[in-house]
């Protein structure tokens, strides 16, 4: 995979970053720090294209709102991770009860999606136009990954062969990507 | 968020990413980006706007059906 074979080189540059960007995180200046973050630059430009018209396609969706179902998913943590701990993915149904839905992300003011959901979660926006034709399908799970993640290496190494993974299972063949 | 956009796609699974901050979504290249000028946190449209969040839905899956190039782009005016 071309981004996987890029890791090596970048390993040594983030390890640099996350010295010089202590400092700054003790201080709660994460601006600064990011201004000097090493961006990881991956092999080649993948591209796939659609295999049929999206009136016809199965769709599934990625946000990173930071969304946990309570009493069955354990809350994300809400900050970066310098880590390589495998970040988990939460599956949200799209029928889930709206009720039991948390949101732990201190990287986006939660009161537009706490008002309504579809700011950055749009399951009823799906549902509508996957009702109209617009969209063949949406998957039954739509998937909540973590933002926040500086460190790459577990996202390429673990998250992303994951989300493949559930993606496949679900027979999902085109993916719309919502970040917060 | 644009790293996973080039991890599904090179599974063969095409994607489609919406940003509101294009200094964090470009500099990884993702395959295809539609940049609105949205806020952070309601990336697809504002509480209550439905015709926008519609809106950006649309324009994404436009996208996605349009694009024959890797790092295609549509852009709020």
């Amino acid at each position: 995979m071309g981004d996987r074979a890029a890791l090596e080189g970048w390993k040594p540059k983030f390890a640099e970053w996350v010295e010089a960007a202590k400092p700054f995180m003790a201080e709660g200046k994460a601006k600064k720090a990011f201004a000097i973050y090493p961006w990881f630059s991956g092999e080649g430009d993948p591209f796939a294209r659609l295999a049929r018209p999206a009136s016809e396609t199965r769709f599934g969706l990625v946000t990173t709102g930071g969304y946990s179902i309570e009493g069955e998913q354990e809350p994300f943590s809400p900050f970066p991770s310098f880590d390589d701990t495998p970040p988990r993915i939460h599956a949200v149904p799209v029928d889930v009860d709206r009720s039991k839905l948390r949101i732990d992300h201190a990287g986006y003011d939660h009161r537009f999606a706490e008002e309504d959901i579809n700011c950055n979660l749009p399951l009823d926006r799906l549902r509508e136009m996957e009702a109209a034709g617009e969209i063949g399908s949406i998957a039954p799970e739509t998937q909540v990954v973590m933002g926040l993640q500086p460190n790459v290496v577990p996202l390429i190494e673990s998250l992303i062969p994951e989300l493949v993974a559930r993606f496949k299972s679900d027979s999902v063949e085109a993916a719309l990507l919502v970040p917060s | 968020m644009s790293l996973i956009s080039r991890g599904l796609e090179e599974a063969g699974i095409p994607s489609v990413i919406v940003s509101v901050m294009e200094p964090l979504s470009s500099p990884s290249r993702p395959p295809r980006q539609l940049i609105r000028k949205l806020n952070i946190g309601a990336t697809l449209g504002r509480p209550g706007d439905a015709d926008t969040q519609r809106e950006t839905l649309r324009r994404m899956v436009a996208l996605l059906s349009s694009a024959d190039a890797p790092g295609a782009v549509d852009r709020d005016a």
